[in-house]
């Protein structure tokens, strides 16, 4: 079946199994890998993107169910260029580092929980990051001075494994700050 | 940031809180994991596994499955009888023989590899395994690991030969003999023993083990992405396996979502994916589900500790004994490792000068057990610890008191314990005291405050690996920037950033200027991999020493251009500098330039060409003796835990209403990457405790492969953390002074809460995890009996250290759910 889905505002059309899901949708036909499969069982959220801006679990929603909708993946929250760094194919990707300035990107660029994240160390592998910024881009919509509490509860349909939280906690209430101006 | 400028100031680059650099990627979503990978051609692998945790397999079809649209491949253990041999004697003494593509005749624990199916598309690869048809004999499985060390239990393993096995015990050689164990133990005055057990957590890792089997058919090469924790183990590893030349088989990590362990071994699926690229002549990529994960990747193992502790009336620890049972699951991996260096290790922060212990790896048809954050030290705190607070208890004495007067004191140091461990530095005396401080003890109806101190290694010399090293190559490029190829495999410590800080701050450059490529054969020196809390120590020292060496390269050039002594200069913004005089001296990029294009200037017997060196760095570390003595780790860092715990009686539920970490761990490179190493750790050793665990059904079918079912902790359940108390001891072995960060804020957390526990309730709970119906049925069962009580099992009057008495069983039937 054919299904057109708008992701980060450009629209992205393809003929797919009814079956596929949108976090197959969203990696496989769009070529957006940001969305990550941790566990294809709607628990661990490294699946999270924003669907008609609501949080939804990519692994939990068919791509035929967000057809002729609006998706928001963590590739649409930083408004500079973000090109992919390295290519891992052709040497040992982890540590490879570019300024940001260098790559005419500044830090201004990136959304403050973006921002905040990296400022705070809330991400080690970063396996659960998109899902973490994603849920917490919607939640800070909603909530906007929220309790370390409110947080932690907004979190819950979010693992991780690496940071035990703290961080992540402290980084959202970091930008839920500076967002509040 | 201006890291750069900052540098002019002379100031180091050490004890910096730069965020990371690998930062950038994660957060755009632009970071590329196995699973991420887009080759042309790429086939999918999904692998049968046994449903039965013990089965004779009688008769595998495979035909069925080949005839299905898009499958290109189908193939099981007797295909590649001759093109696969077992693995994992790569290494000295290595139990070996039972790591196996697929089981052959017969199957040993649920999820066992049985078959593959290679396809166009993923779903048709799942299609064709279950078009598979194999016809099973299901066998009597052994869960529990005491029954499987009954004389007359079957043998699961039972074609393979095990040097010091007896039985499913397949190493029964662990001792431990210091001191006279029997003596000590008559003389104290007070002995008190206990029965503990320890769940089979998961390391549970967000990505799925994943791996990508590139093999070229023209140029006889593979090309092999992994989420692996060591490239080089792993290969050398499927090199021996697969019969191929090293210098064909190139592994690469690209970036790897978290591993806490359970990424360091060479895997069944990572073989079978290679052979299935091999086989077709396209790449191939299997990525595992999350009940795969559950099914096969190696959790804790269960442990069963009958443990005892003598004191004196002062509080003196004075002996210490303990026979171990760990459930190992059908295959052998790193089980008996893990029983001696966690054993081992678990017996710090105390110099016990008796202790007799008997330890057994024991075969079960369970999921193999491995490496999971702590390498079998939490678990072995976990009784230690409780049983300080028993005789502490007994004798009336306060719990941190006894602490005090039992830990090495950093004043003594270096010291050797009675065990052999050489402490070369230690601040856990001022850590406890510091946590006691910081932590609330005041009495509150239904609160208790527990504490635990341990001891962990920064890396380790293994019993059967008798190597501890990692290594590191710099090469200056024409520009003046540092390319760094490191050996170890990062998976979310940020070596990216630590290794250039390092690197940068011996080469006086700025830490922008430093580009660190790791995890690929290819490029990077042999290294063992990133696991043991080794990274800022081991993989740090070699990166200081390859940065010396490149130093003094540097140094002795510029003396020569200078015409100057190369005692008159030094490095700093980005120059070789007189000492002390910014602006003075030469560029490092010229430097480089001349070695590069301007020869004739080169002092007489200066190699031409790139300014580069290689260094390994190697602990000082002993191998084990067979008296289980022996300082495996170069130094050792500490952990001081409180927890204040809150208990509700009427659901059973507890929780941490304050947690305090007051650790030693020496020279921090980067605390804000340490923090997080701290943090992190928490999480796993809490997890322990708030009910993670993998539990097998008495058929030996895993009963709960899923996050619904597996109780992962949210942010939701875990307390909020302070920044850890940091008492730095900084380590005299290491050169920089660092000590491990990773693991030592696991080992005291379950420890740490039971004491608590028992503190708000007077239950002693011996059992991880501590479900809430735990406690409801052990308060329940402490009003029946009119005392406090030991849970799960009372352990009466005993014999010895080998002669332990069954356990009583309470009557369930008096309990109420
Ligand atoms: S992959 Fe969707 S919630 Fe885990
Ligand atoms: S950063 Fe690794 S799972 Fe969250």
């Amino acid at each position: 079946m054919k299904v057109e889905i708008t992701i980060n505002g450009r629209p992205v059309a393809g003929e797919v199994d009814e079956r596929t899901l949108l976090l197959e949708f969203v990696r496989d036909v769009a070529g957006l890998t940001g969305a990550r499969n941790g566990c294809l069982e709607a628990r661990c959220g490294c699946c999270s993107v924003l669907l008609d801006g609501q949080v939804v679990k990519s692994c939990n929603v068919l791509a035929a169910q967000a057809d002729g909708r609006e998706v928001e993946t963590v590739e649409g929250l930083a408004t500079g260029d973000t090109t992919t760094i390295e290519d891992p194919t052709t040497e040992g990707s982890v540590g490879t580092y570019v300024p940001l300035s260098a790559r005419g990107v500044d830090e201004g660029s990136l959304h403050p929980l973006q921002q905040a994240f990296h400022e705070r160390g809330a991400l080690q592998c970063g396996y659960c990051t998109a899902g973490m910024l994603l849920t917490l881009k919607e939640f800070l919509a909603r909530v906007p001075d929220p309790t370390e509490a409110e947080v932690r509860e907004a979190l819950r349909g979010n693992l991780c494994r690496c940071t035990g939280y703290q961080s992540i906690v402290d980084a959202a209430l970091l930008a839920a700050e500076r967002m509040r101006g | 940031m201006s890291v750069a400028a900052d540098r002019a100031t002379g100031e180091s680059l050490i004890g910096r809180s730069l965020p990371r650099r690998e930062d950038l990627a994660l957060l755009t979503g632009t970071a590329v994991f196995v699973d991420d990978m887009r080759p042309a051609g790429l086939l999918h692998a999904r692998i049968l596994r046994s449903p039965h945790a013990h089965a004779r397999i009688r008769r595998i079809d495979l035909e069925p499955a080949r005839r299905l649209p898009g499958v290109v491949d189908v193939f099981c253990g007797a295909d590649v009888e001759r093109s696969v041999e077992p693995w994992g004697d790569l290494t000295q003494d290595i139990l070996t023989g039972d790591r196996i593509a697929f089981a052959r005749d017969k199957a040993v624990y649920q999820g066992q590899e049985v078959a593959v199916a290679v396809a166009e598309t993923k779903w048709q690869a799942e299609d064709a395994i279950e078009a598979i048809e194999v016809d099973y004999e299901p066998l009597e499985p052994l869960v529990d690991p005491e029954q499987a060390m009954q004389p007359d239990a079957p043998v699961i393993q039972d074609g393979v030969d095990y040097e010091g096995g007896v039985g499913n015990a397949y190493d029964a050689s662990y001792r431990i003999r210091v001191g006279d164990f029997e003596f000590a133990r008559d003389e104290a005055d007070v002995v008190v023993r206990a029965r503990f057990t320890t769940g089979c957590s998961g390391a549970a890792a967000l990505e799925p083990h994943a791996c990508l089997a590139d093999y070229n058919p023209s140029s006889g090469k593979l090309t092999f992405h992994s989420a692996t924790q060591m490239v080089h183990p792993l290969r050398d590893g499927l090199s021996k396996a697969l019969h191929l030349p090293r210098t064909q088989v190139r592994v690469v990590a690209p970036f790897v979502g978290g591993g806490f362990g359970s990424k360091g071994d060479v895997f069944p699926w990572e073989v079978i994916t290679a052979v299935a690229s091999i086989r077709t002549g396209r790449p191939v990529r299997c990525v595992l589900s999350r009940r795969e994960v559950f099914e096969t990747v190696p959790g804790r193992g269960r442990q069963v500790r009958y443990a005892e502790l003598a004191m004196r009336a002062d509080g003196t620890i004075t002996a210490y004994g303990e026979r171990v049972i760990f459930a190992c699951g059908g295959v052998s991996a790193w089980g008996n490792q893990i029983l001696r260096i966690g054993t081992q290790i678990g017996m710090l922060p105390y110099a016990i000068p008796n202790i007799h212990v008997d330890g057994f790896a024991v075969h079960t048809n369970t999921g193999p057990a491995g490496p999971v954050r702590g390498f079998g030290v939490p678990e072995a705190i976990f009784a230690k610890e409780q049983l300080v607070d028993m005789a502490a208890t007994e004798l009336g004495l306060d719990p941190v008191e006894v602490r005090l007067r039992n830990v090495l004191h950093g004043d003594d140091c270096p010291t050797v314990t009675p065990l052999g461990q050489r402490v070369d530095s230690t601040s856990i005396d001022r850590c406890l005291e510091r946590a006691a401080e910081a932590i609330d003890r005041s009495e509150a109806e239904d609160v208790g405050v527990g504490f635990a101190v341990c001891m962990k290694y920064t890396s380790a010399r293994h019993p059967s690996l008798d190597s501890d090293l990692a290594s590191v190559r710099i090469v200056l490029e024409t520009d003046g920037t540092v390319s760094v190829f490191s050996g170890d495999s990062p998976h979310g410590q940020g070596h990216g950033t630590t290794v250039a800080q390092v690197v940068a701050d011996a080469l006086g450059v700025g830490v922008e200027k430093v580009r660190v490529t790791s995890s690929d054969t290819e490029t990077c020196p042999f290294s063992l991999g990133t696991w043991g809390s080794r990274g800022g120590a081991i993989l740090g020292t070699a990166a200081r020493m390859a940065a010396e060496r490149v130093r003094a390269k540097l140094i002795e050039l510029a003396a020569h251009i200078l015409e100057t002594a190369p005692e008159e200069l030094e490095v700093a913004e980005d120059r070789v500098r007189f000492v002390g005089m910014p602006g003075t001296g030469l560029f490092i990029q010229n430097l480089v330039l001349l070695a590069a294009y301007a020869t004739h200037q080169l002092p007489e017997g200066f190699e031409p060409g790139p300014i580069q060196a290689q260094a390994t760095y190697d602990t000082p570390t002993e191998r084990e003796r067979s008296d289980g003595t022996g300082n495996l780790s170069p130094t050792y860092s500490a952990a001081a835990h409180a927890a204040r715990v809150e208990v509700d009686r009427e659901t059973g539920r507890w929780r941490v209403l304050d947690y305090v970490m007051a650790h030693d761990t020496g020279v921090i490179i980067n605390p804000l990457i340490v923090e997080g190493q701290h943090q992190g750790a928490f999480l796993h050793g809490y997890a322990m405790v708030f009910g993670e665990e993998v539990r097998w059904g008495e058929d030996g079918a895993v009963a709960n492969a899923g996050f619904k079912e597996y109780f992962a902790p949210s942010a939701a359940d875990l307390p909020s953390l302070h920044p850890t108390i940091e008492v730095p001891a900084p380590s005299t072995v290491i050169p920089g002074g660092q000590k491990g960060a990773g693991e030592s804020a696991t080992a005291p957390v379950a420890a740490t809460i039971a004491n608590a526990l028992q503190a708000a309730t007077g239950v002693r709970f011996c059992s991880l995890p501590i479900m809430p119906d735990d406690v409801k049925r052990a308060l329940v069962e402490s009003e029946r009996r009119g005392a406090p009580i030991v849970y799960p099992r009372d352990m009466p009057d005993y014999d010895g250290p080998t002669e332990w008495p069954e356990p009583e069983e309470f009557d369930d039937l008096e309990l109420i759910d």
